[in-house]
Order: C-alpha cells, then sequence, then structure tokens
C-alpha cells in the first residue's frame, strides 16, 4: 500500500510542479529563475525527475528524518493530501472555482482523520504524535497544504540544484543541506516509471510494451524514429544534442543544463559536485601523534614476571652434561682441537673387526633359543599314560651308553603330592649344559625363503573367461573307409574336404555333416588344401605322386563354371622349363573321367608328395616331398603352370613348409630346424631352432609374428620370431607326438592333435602392443577319437569363421567340435 | 487339510489353487500344505477337491505352475530357487495335462529329408536328393517333383485351394522354385525360377497375406521377391514378355538387403512389413522390407540356425549352433537379454517351431534324433519327448495344429498327432 501511495504521490508531484512553481512565483526568487528554465518545456521537468526520481525518494526519507516525532504519520498525511489534491487539481483545473475547492478541503479534512484511525489501528506506538497531527491537519489545512505543495516543490528544486532555499522552510532546508550528504545517495530505489523491476530490459526487446500499468494494462513503449526521423530531429531539434533515450523506459530525456554541467565534470575530471571544496581545511580523523599513556590499559599478567620452568630444566640439563663432560663448551672444544693437531695421529689397525662384531650383537641381536615349556610328562603327577611301562622302562634303560637317542632324558614320576618331590638330582648338570649351549652354539640368522609353489606359476585367467572355444562334439562326419590323413575348409565356412588312405576326397557340408560329394583321387591322400582365392573353386590333394587340383563343384555355380573355363585354357610359355624341374614335377591337363570327376590339373612329381599348400593369394602353391632331396620343395604358380625349385641344396629331410601370412616369406621345416626364406632376395632371413627330435607339423598365426611347431617328441613350440630363434614357450601337452597343429583366423585360439587321441584346444593371445609377450592357455582336451594302429588325430583344422575344431583322425572319422 | 498329517515336523505353507479352465474350478480358500509336496500330491489333492465340489468324477491329470513355472520338483524346491517367502500365501495354478502326442505315420523318402512344411493335410517334404514330395498326412503318396539340382533346404507353401495349390522351394542349387499344383490332376507346374542369390539358399518364408516372400542364403543376401503367379507388377506387361522371352520363368528379386557377414539361416515374418532373419554370424537382425533397412538388431553369442515367431506372444525362440534353445523378446531395446534358456537337448538344436495356437508351445528338433515339445513355462524339462527318428532331426513343422511333423537324416517323416486341449 505504502508504496502505491508512494507511486501516486510521486506522479502527482511531477504534474503538480508546474501549477504549483506558478502560483508560488512572486513568493520565490531563487526558486522561480530555476522554475522558470525549467519551465520552458513540462516534459523536460518531467524527465529531469524521472531522471532524478531515486533522489526524490531519498526526499521523503529527509522529511521524515526533519521531524523525527511525526516522521510516518506525516508521510502518510502527505500521501493522503496529495490524493485529494488530485481531485483538487482536476477541479482547480476544470473549474477554477475556490469555493468548491475549499469545500473539497475541508471535506478532505475529513477524510485523513478516518484514515488516520485506521492507521492508528495498525501503529499504535505513535499515539500522541497522531493526535498532534489531527490537530494540526483538522485546525489549518489549507496551510498544511501549502506546505505540502512548497515540500513537494522543494523535492524538484533539490534535483536541480541544491541551493534553492524555500522562504517558508528555511530552517529545514539548511538542515536538510547538512543531512543529505548520507540521504542523496539511495541507489537502491528504482525508477517509478520503470514498471518491470530489476531485470535486464532487453527482455522487453521483442515486445512492443514495457511492463503493465495499474490497471494490468501493457504500457507500449514509445514510438520508435526510423533513421529519416532522427535525421530530421537532428537538424530540427535545437535540444537533439542532449536529448538520450532512457533504457527503462523508452522514453526520450533531454539532459537538463545541471547534467551537462555534471557530464561536462566529469568528463574533464573534475569533482561533479560542484559545492565540493577541493581546498578545505584538512581535518585529521585519525589522529598522527603518539599518545604518551596508551590506550590499553590493565597489568601484565604474572607469568611475564616470572622465569620459565621449562626452559630452566632444559638449561639444567645443559649444564649437568657440561659438568659431566658429555658436552663441551666451545672453548673446550677449540683446545682439543689444537691438541689434536699438535699431537702425533694413531689409529687402531684392528679397531674394525672386533667393532664390527660388537655391533653386529647390539644391531642385529639374536635372542638365545627358548628352552622347551615342560609337559605332561615332566609333571609330578603326570597321567598314567606318561608313565613308563615295562618296555618302555627296558627301551629307555637299553640307551644308555646314547642318551641323546631317548625320546625323554628322563624318566616321568608320579608323586601323591607336591611335598613328595624330591631334588631333582640332575639340576646343576642340566643347567651347565644349557649355558655350554648358549656360549658355544653360534647363532646365526637364518634367511629362509618363503616361496610358495603356487607363486612360481604364472598368473592365468580361468578358461571361463577366454570363451568362446570349442568344448563338446557336435558332429561326427563319418564316410571314410581308412584312415583321414588330412582335412581343409572352404574359405566361406560352408564346406570341407577331406582326404585319407582310402583315396577319396570327400566334401562335407558342415552344418549338417553331409558328405556332398567323393571324389576318387587313385592314391593315398597326404594332404588337402583349399584354395584360399575365392574367386576359384579349387582344392590341391596330394596323392601319392601326384598332386590334383580338383573343382569341387560347390558354391557358387558361377565361380565354378568361371573356374572350368580357367583350367580349360593351357597358357603358353616362351621361358624353357630346366631339366632340372621337368624332371621332378610335369604338369598335365585332366581328362576324361578324371575331368568329369572333377580333376582339372594334374602334377606328376617324381617322388611321393607330402604336403601341399597354398600361398594367402592363392595363385601359388608349394608341394613337399621329403624324399626328394634338394629338389624336395617345389613352388608351383598356377596362373602359368610353372613350377620352381628355390632351394639348390638340401639342408636336410624336410618335413613340411609354410607360406607366411603376410610377408613374402617361406617357412621350411627340416627335422629340427625351421629355416625362413625371403623369396624376393633370395635369402635365409632366420634359422628357428627347435631343440626337438623331429619336427612334424606347423602353423602359423594370422598375424605373422608367431609360430607354433608341433614335433613328434610330444612338444609343441611357440616361436616368438620378434624375441629369438629359440621357443618362445614350449608346451608338453601331450602324451605322444604331435601330428597336427592349427592358428584360428580370427579367435586367439589354436589347437594341436596327437597319437594319444586327444586334440587340446589353446588360447593364444597375440598382443599388438610389442612389449607384450603372447598369452598361452591351455583350455580343453577333447578326446573322442578312437584308436587305430597307434595313431590317433592326424590332422587339425579349424573353421575358418566360427570358433569350431576339426580333427581328423585314424579312426576314419572327421570329428567337429563346438 | 489333507496332507497336514503326514510329516507334522515338515513345514507348512499355505497355498491356493486357482485354473483358467473353468470346468475345474475349485473352492478358493487357501490350504496348509507341507513344503515337500511333489506334483503328483498335488494332483491328488486337486482331484479330491473337485469329486467333492463338482460332478468331476474321473481323475484328471494336471500341471501345477507355480510363479508361472512349472513344477517339476517339491514345491519346497521351487520355491527356494525363486526366493519366494513361505510366509505368503502361494497361488499355485493349475492346467489340464498336454495330451502326449501320439506317432502317427512315418513317410520313408529316398534321401535326408531337410524341408518339411505341412497345410491342411498335405505334407510337403523336400529332400537332399534335389526332390520334392507331396504326402497327405494320412501318409499317402501323392506327388515327386524333380527340378533342383541340388538338395532343397527349405520349403513353404503359398497357398491352397481345393483344387489348386501354390508353394516355394529353396534349395542349395542358389534359386527357389514357386510351383503350382493342381490337385485335381495331380500335376505340377514350375511357375517361376527366383535366381539371384550367389550361393545356397538356407531359407525361405512368405508373408502373411501371401504377397510377398524373402529368402536367405549363403551369400549372406535377405533378398525379397513376389510370389504372385503373373509377373505384372513391374514394369507392365511388356517387360514381363520380354523378361520371359529371354530368361524363360526367371523371376529376379524386388528387393536385395544387405547387412549379415554370414549366412542366414532362418527368416520369419513379424508383420506385414517386418521381417526377423537368424543368420551364423550370431545376429538376429530385424528388417523392414518395404524400407528395405535393418530396423533393430540382437546378439548372441553362437551361430543361429533357425528362429520362428509367434504371433500368440510376440516373442522369438532360436535354435543355436549349442544345445540350447533360446527365447527372445524381439522388442525389447534394453540390449539383447535371452529371457529364458530351454535345455535339454544334448546336441544341436536345428529347427523349432511354435505352435499355430498356443502360446506357450512349441517343438524342436535336434542333432540327437530327439523331437521336443516344450511348453514356455518349463525351461528345464520339455513336456514330452517325441522319439522316433534313428538319426538327425533336420526340420520340423507344426503349422497344422494337429500334426507335429519333422524330417531327419534317416530318411523319413515322421508325423506325431497332437491331441488339442481347448482352452
Amino acid at each position: 500500500m505504502k508504496n502505491q501511495r508512494k507511486i501516486v504521490k510521486r506522479k502527482l508531484n511531477n504534474t503538480l510542479t508546474e501549477n504549483n512553481v506558478k502560483k508560488e512565483e512572486p513568493d520565490n526568487d531563487p526558486t522561480k529563475s530555476i522554475f522558470e528554465e525549467e519551465s520552458d518545456s513540462g516534459a523536460e521537468d518531467l524527465l529531469s525527475t524521472e531522471v532524478n526520481n531515486n533522489d526524490e525518494s531519498s526526499d521523503e526519507e529527509v522529511n521524515e528524518n526533519e521531524d523525527v516525532p511525526v516522521s510516518d504519520t506525516e508521510q502518510d498525511q502527505i500521501v493522503f493530501e496529495s490524493d485529494d489534491e488530485e481531485n483538487d487539481l482536476s477541479f482547480e483545473t476544470d473549474s477554477n472555482d475556490l469555493d468548491e475547492n475549499l469545500e473539497k478541503k475541508s471535506e478532505n479534512s475529513d477524510t485523513p482523520t478516518t484514515s488516520k484511525d485506521n492507521k492508528c489501528e495498525k501503529v499504535k506506538r505513535n499515539e500522541s504524535s497522531k493526535t498532534n497531527i489531527n490537530i494540526k491537519n483538522t485546525s489549518d489545512t489549507l496551510q498544511s497544504k501549502k506546505q505540502n505543495v512548497e515540500k513537494s516543490k522543494r523535492r524538484d528544486t533539490k534535483n536541480n540544484t541544491e541551493s534553492n532555499i524555500n522562504n517558508e522552510n528555511n530552517d529545514k532546508i539548511i538542515a536538510d543541506q547538512q543531512v543529505d550528504e548520507y540521504e542523496y545517495d539511495s541507489s537502491d530505489e528504482e525508477d517509478i516509471r520503470n514498471t518491470v523491476g530489476n531485470i535486464p530490459m532487453k527482455w522487453y526487446d521483442e515486445y512492443d510494451h514495457i511492463g503493465y500499468n495499474w490497471d494490468g494494462k501493457k504500457i507500449i513503449k514509445p514510438q520508435k524514429g526510423d533513421q529519416l526521423d532522427n535525421f530530421l530531429k537532428r537538424m530540427e531539434d535545437p535540444d537533439f544534442w542532449r536529448t538520450i533515450k532512457d533504457p527503462q523506459t523508452g522514453q526520450d530525456v533531454v539532459l537538463s543544463e545541471a547534467d551537462i554541467d555534471l557530464i561536462t565534470r566529469i568528463q574533464k575530471r573534475k569533482i561533479p559536485d560542484v559545492t565540493f571544496d577541493e581546498y578545505g581545511p584538512w581535518i585529521e580523523w585519525f589522529t598522527s601523534e603518539v599518545m604518551k599513556t596508551p590506550l590499553r590499559k590493565f597489568p601484565e599478567h604474572k607469568r611475564s614476571f616470572l622465569p620459565s620452568k621449562p626452559e630452566a630444566r632444559k638449561i639444567s640439563k645443559l649444564v649437568h652434561a657440561l659438568k659431566m663432560g658429555w658436552i663441551k663448551s666451545t672453548e673446550e672444544l677449540k683446545k682439543e682441537r689444537e691438541q689434536k693437531t699438535n699431537e702425533p695421529q694413531f689409529y687402531m689397525l684392528w679397531q674394525s673387526d672386533d667393532q664390527a662384531e660388537e655391533m653386529r650383537r647390539i644391531h642385529k641381536h639374536i635372542p638365545a633359543p627358548k628352552r622347551h615349556l615342560p609337559g605332561h610328562a615332566e609333571s609330578y603327577n603326570p597321567p598314567p599314560e606318561y608313565l613308563f611301562d615295562n618296555k618302555e622302562l627296558k627301551e629307555w634303560n637299553k640307551l644308555q651308553t646314547t642318551p641323546w637317542k631317548r625320546k625323554l632324558h628322563f624318566i616321568p614320576q608320579k608323586y601323591n603330592s607336591l611335598r613328595e618331590v624330591p631334588a631333582y638330582p640332575k639340576y646343576i648338570k642340566e643347567r651347565f649344559q644349557r649355558c655350554l649351549d648358549l656360549y658355544l652354539c653360534p647363532r646365526a640368522l637364518k634367511m629362509r625363503l618363503t616361496i610358495e609353489p603356487e607363486a612360481l606359476v604364472p598368473q592365468l585367467p580361468s578358461p571361463k573367461d577366454l570363451q568362446p572355444f570349442p568344448t563338446t562334439m557336435s558332429m561326427v562326419f563319418k564316410g571314410h573307409a581308412d584312415m583321414v590323413r588330412s582335412i581343409a575348409a572352404e574359405p566361406m565356412g560352408q564346406y570341407i574336404a577331406s582326404g585319407g588312405d582310402d583315396m577319396n576326397l570327400k566334401i562335407w557340408e558342415i552344418a549338417t555333416g553331409r558328405c556332398i560329394k567323393t571324389i576318387p583321387c587313385g592314391g593315398i591322400i597326404r594332404s588337402v588344401a583349399w584354395c584360399p582365392n575365392q574367386s576359384l573353386s579349387l582344392i590341391a590333394v596330394a596323392a601319392e605322386k601326384k598332386v590334383l587340383l580338383i573343382n569341387p563343384g560347390v558354391g557358387d555355380h558361377l565361380i565354378t563354371d568361371k573356374t572350368n573355363h580357367l583350367l580349360e585354357i593351357i597358357p603358353q610359355s616362351d621361358v624353357i622349363v630346366s631339366e632340372r624341374v621337368k624332371t621332378a614335377v610335369q604338369w598335365e591337363q585332366a581328362e576324361g573321367d578324371y575331368w568329369t570327376n572333377g580333376i582339372r590339373i594334374i602334377l606328376n612329381h617324381f617322388k611321393i608328395v607330402k604336403q601341399v599348400i597354398w600361398h594367402g593369394k592363392g595363385d601359388y602353391f608349394a608341394t613337399v616331398m621329403p624324399d626328394g632331396q634338394n629338389r624336395s620343395v617345389l613352388i608351383n604358380q598356377l596362373s602359368k603352370r610353372r613350377s620352381q625349385l628355390p632351394f639348390t641344396r638340401s639342408k636336410g629331410l624336410i618335413q613340411c613348409v609354410l607360406f607366411h601370412p603376410i610377408r613374402p616369406y617361406l617357412f621350411v621345416a627340416t627335422q629340427r630346424n625351421v629355416r625362413i626364406y625371403d623369396l624376393i632376395k633370395q635369402e635365409m632371413i632366420k634359422k628357428l631352432l627347435s631343440n626337438s627330435q623331429w619336427i612334424s607339423s606347423m602353423a602359423i598365426h594370422p598375424g605373422g609374428d608367431n609360430i607354433l611347431v608341433g614335433t613328434y617328441d610330444r612338444k609343441m613350440l611357440w616361436f616368438d620370431l620378434d624375441l629369438s630363434t629359440k621357443p618362445y614357450q614350449t608346451l608338453r601337452l601331450h602324451g605322444t607326438g604331435v601330428r597336427g597343429v592349427a592358428f584360428h583366423k580370427r579367435y586367439p585360439l589354436f589347437a594341436s592333435g596327437a597319437d594319444d587321441r586327444s586334440l587340446i584346444v589353446s588360447h593364444g593371445m597375440v598382443y599388438n602392443d610389442l612389449l607384450q609377450n603372447a598369452l598361452i592357455v591351455p583350455l580343453k582336451r577333447l578326446c573322442n577319437h578312437e584308436s587305430y594302429n597307434d595313431f590317433g588325430i592326424l590332422d587339425v583344422m579349424f573353421h575358418p569363421i566360427q570358433p569350431w575344431v576339426f580333427s581328423a583322425g585314424a579312426d576314419s572319422t572327421i570329428r567337429m567340435y563346438t | 487339510m489333507a496332507s497336514a498329517t503326514i510329516n507334522n515336523s515338515a513345514p507348512q505353507v499355505q497355498i491356493k489353487f486357482l485354473t483358467k479352465q473353468e470346468q475345474y474350478a475349485v473352492p478358493d480358500f487357501p490350504l496348509s500344505v507341507h513344503t515337500s509336496i511333489v506334483p503328483n500330491e498335488l494332483n491328488t489333492l486337486v482331484n479330491e477337491l473337485l469329486k467333492e465340489s463338482t460332478d468331476v468324477k474321473n481323475n484328471i491329470e494336471f500341471d501345477f505352475l507355480v510363479c508361472s513355472q512349472f513344477l517339476r520338483t517339491s514345491l519346497n524346491e521351487h520355491i527356494l530357487e525363486r526366493n519366494i517367502s513361505t510366509e505368503e500365501i502361494i497361488i499355485v495354478e493349475y492346467v489340464e495335462k498336454y495330451p502326449p502326442p501320439e506317432p502317427q505315420d512315418c513317410l520313408i523318402h529316398d534321401d535326408w529329408v531337410s524341408a518339411v512344411a505341412v497345410r491342411e493335410k498335405w505334407i510337403l517334404t523336400g529332400c537332399y536328393d534335389n526332390t520334392l514330395h507331396i504326402w497327405t498326412s494320412k501318409g499317402k503318396h501323392h506327388l515327386v517333383i524333380p527340378g533342383h539340382t541340388s538338395p532343397i533346404k527349405a520349403v513353404v507353401w503359398i497357398s491352397l485351394t481345393s483344387d489348386m495349390a501354390t508353394f516355394v522351394s529353396a534349395s542349395q542349387d542358389q534359386t527357389a522354385i514357386i510351383w503350382d499344383w493342381n490337385i485335381i490332376k495331380n500335376s505340377v507346374d514350375c511357375i517361376h525360377v527366383c535366381r539371384g542369390h550367389e550361393r545356397g539358399l538356407e531359407a525361405v518364408n512368405v508373408n502373411y497375406d501371401k504377397t510377398v516372400m524373402a529368402t536367405g542364403g549363403w551369400d549372406t543376401m535377405l533378398k525379397i521377391w513376389s510370389t504372385a503367379n503373373h509377373d505384372e507388377n513391374e514394369n507392365g506387361e511388356s517387360a514381363s514378355k520380354r523378361l520371359k522371352s529371354e530368361h524363360g520363368k526367371t523371376r529376379i528379386p524386388k528387393r536385395t538387403m544387405k547387412g549379415h557377414k554370414e549366412a542366414i539361416s532362418g527368416i520369419v515374418w513379424s508383420d506385414k512389413t517386418e521381417i526377423i532373419t537368424s543368420s551364423w554370424d550370431h545376429t538376429i537382425k530385424i528388417w523392414d522390407s518395404e524400407l528395405g533397412g535393418i530396423k533393430h538388431e540382437l546378439a548372441g553369442n553362437k551361430s543361429f540356425f533357425d528362429l520362428d515367431y509367434s504371433t500368440l506372444n510376440r516373442t522369438v525362440i532360436t535354435a543355436s549352433a549349442d544345445r540350447h534353445i533360446r527365447l527372445y523378446d524381439p522388442r525389447s531395446t534394453e540390449g539383447t537379454l535371452v529371457k529364458t534358456i530351454f535345455t535339454s537337448h544334448t546336441q544341436w538344436v536345428q529347427s523349432v517351431r511354435w505352435s499355430p495356437v498356443d502360446e506357450n508351445l512349441f517343438i524342436s528338433g535336434a542333432y540327437d534324433n530327439e523331437m521336443k515339445l516344450w511348453d514356455t513355462r518349463s525351461p528345464k524339462a520339455p513336456l514330452f519327448d517325441l522319439s522316433g527318428h534313428e538319426d538327425k532331426v533336420l526340420c520340423c513343422n507344426w503349422s497344422n495344429p494337429k500334426f507335429m511333423v519333422s524330417g531327419g537324416a534317416d530318411n523319413t517323416v515322421r508325423i506325431f498327432k497332437s491331441k488339442h486341449i481347448v482352452r
């Protein structure tokens, strides 16, 4: 309520000033001049009040402070009166009828009293003052009104300059001037025209109004002229240069002379207040003079007079030490030093020897061994089972000559009471012996290592965490009539091919275990390899002395047809094949029955071919004839139908060869060693020493840096090519010779099969980080094959995609584990 | 009550019987029984109650459900396993036991039967000797259809009227053939050869309104084909004529969708345009056949061999490269949670099919020569083992609620008659 009234009053004041000023003109000269200036334009005056409205509000406070006893009430009074005045004013302006006006005023004199009564209920403390005012009001309302008008006027004048003096309230104004130093600045009072509160005005940027008026209607922003308007205004309006926009109301404000004066003073870096005397006398608020008596005036504490006790204690200690000669005064020390320099120097030649012993006894004291605590046998009244029977007694007596062999060095004896126990006859002797023990037995600290055997075993992860890996047998591929020696999987993983002693190549469907095709090969099949090139449908089969390239006719028809077409064409080449190669191998185009069976090309070798293996790209394949001496390895190129003999000298009985998956390397395993050759540079890179008697098989990790070698002497060797030429790890998992090893292409798995019929699946994780060695964890032993002629598993192979493993057994079955 | 006197020291629990079969309703006051009670005892108890309250006179075999799982062990073990408080009244729901299916017939083929489909009384089978066979459910052989050049992996009926039928067969020879069968004349016609796959087909399925079919195979592609008899769907008459003149009956796919990394092993339509596929690459993918993209993917950790979707409970069961059958909810978005695992087979499960009428029942065929009938509420043991096959079961079918049919590597198709209870 109060606030609202205030605002209303202020508005009134603003509107009223002009009229009032005009009325007062004859009375008031100094004000007049000012008001004349201001009254040039009513708006300007209005604006000036707006600009300085903060000051105005503080004025009220000044008023309140001026007449302390009537502070609150008077303010209220003013409000009510001004409320009335609004009415008055309207009357005045409309009719200018004084009588009516007077009547109205007399009415008004009543209204404040009634409202006062209400107020008086609210504020009971100011009872007396209120009555006072009531009287005042009733007695001379007109006068008070006049005063009031003048007050409001004064506010305005004060806004502009502080030097105006009102006739009637002269003394008050003087008081005002004295106090206003504190009262003037009340920046927390808001602009009365600011109807939106203390918020950033940019929030209203998008709207065409600023806040709301009393009736809750929007206050529309004043029209903003466009640039042309601005220009015109600039040209026409003489006050344009001093017109600024009030951001809170959007109104144009013409700065008054005083404001401009203020601004210019600030710009000139003068003190903005004109009245401030820069060169006034200096008042020293905080004196620099030193006073003779301190301001603090209480006696010192008693302990400040008494000597400190801990200090005395410390000093007495030092004095004692000096007396005893434990510490020396600087003079004494100086003297000693001089003496030393003068005297000849000696040292103990053997000092360190016995000194060390002394120190050892002090620092590394070894306590004497503890004596055993007496047991039940030592008791004066032992339980009967501790007493010797005849047999025990006889035995005890028998060891008379060798008493240290006795279990007890005394005969337990029973007494009815402690009183009856005689003196112990051996007491002196035993004490003496104990002393001897302590003196004569050298005591030494025994450094004992406490290593649990488990601590020596490396920490391996649990197989459960290393899934997936094959765990159960899921399929048995039955159909071969004799040992299955070799298996190979189709790159897509739909089919496998197998061959063995029954001279037939069989193609199987993995998902169902169905034998799709059987191709007779006319010889014991020792090796089968599916061409890794997916645009060819081709299997290389080593059957006795022949290597057959067979199109199995499974998979994409287009590819099988294309392969057939491709292999029908015999490429012509001018290269003269050397005699050495010619006698080793001849290429032959299959015809007739062979062709219908799917055999496309036959390579006739001069010795039994034990192994055939494809290069990763599927154009080259290598064949191995262990009995071929210096012609035991052949590298054949399918596209040119050409063979090469890479080695001229035999390094030993070659067991198997292997292509590096990425680089042009060839791994050649003789009986004991594995040699790595660079096929492009035609040189040996490395020789891996297996330290075993007979290598059987080899597999390479798809990363190309790790090789697994199986040997007939029951070992599996893991070579890390980055580490050394010796095996990184030797795995002795099988009971008999290892026949086949294999790596999985995608999963970190490897498997090995041996004659003990067991297939062992292991986790072989190779890390990209060169600092971390491969992790090898044996996972599962799968033992489902049956033994046949002491043979167990002959070949091992992983599914190219799934974590499934296949084993070819001597029991003429192939088993799949998933 | 009745059994309370048997063992006083055994702890007692309060149970309340509940059933959804109104003819077997018993009064629902709580009974106090000892916790070691087994389903047999409960059965006698319910039968006693039935005789007291209703006019049901003959003994009926019931199955009991506690916490929506079949009670197979003693009540005590069952509730301990599920952490149910014995303080509260345990609600025991009972349903009439599913009657054991009876072996009805054995259809002997010349080679492995790798695909079977039933529609009304007709049984269509696909063989590894590249032929299709049509049998009646009575076991009468109607027709041998040669035509494919490789083993047939999947067959599906498209339409069947009293005198005409259409069906499709998918084979490893990279084609699917749509056949027209004139029942009266007993003659079959190859209408369309669907060419487009680059490797053998594994699965085929037709959508609900039988206008579109989807095939998948080892070339990892999912292809959508029209099943319409005449090629008028695209390019108008002239184009189809031209096509016919060039390729004969060849049909090309409407849409090819790529996404699987390995062979697609199972296809099922779950909605008008939604296809669910299972693959060897350990994933189940849900596709939109209209927009041609993957909507959702469920990842397993084994290769999937088959799946089936039930419109009744909107879940998917899968067979994968182990002995478990897994139940997935394809709509669930929070990861791929296996809802239930059904374990009883000892070898790879090759084929699973939902019951067309009961939301809880399904059958499965596995390489352990067994077909099993399952209830989703009993994950540890099947309802019945349908033995008979002497070699791997390769396929099964339950499209006709009366017949559970399975084909196997012993060259036979076995038909089990299911006595369906109307619930």
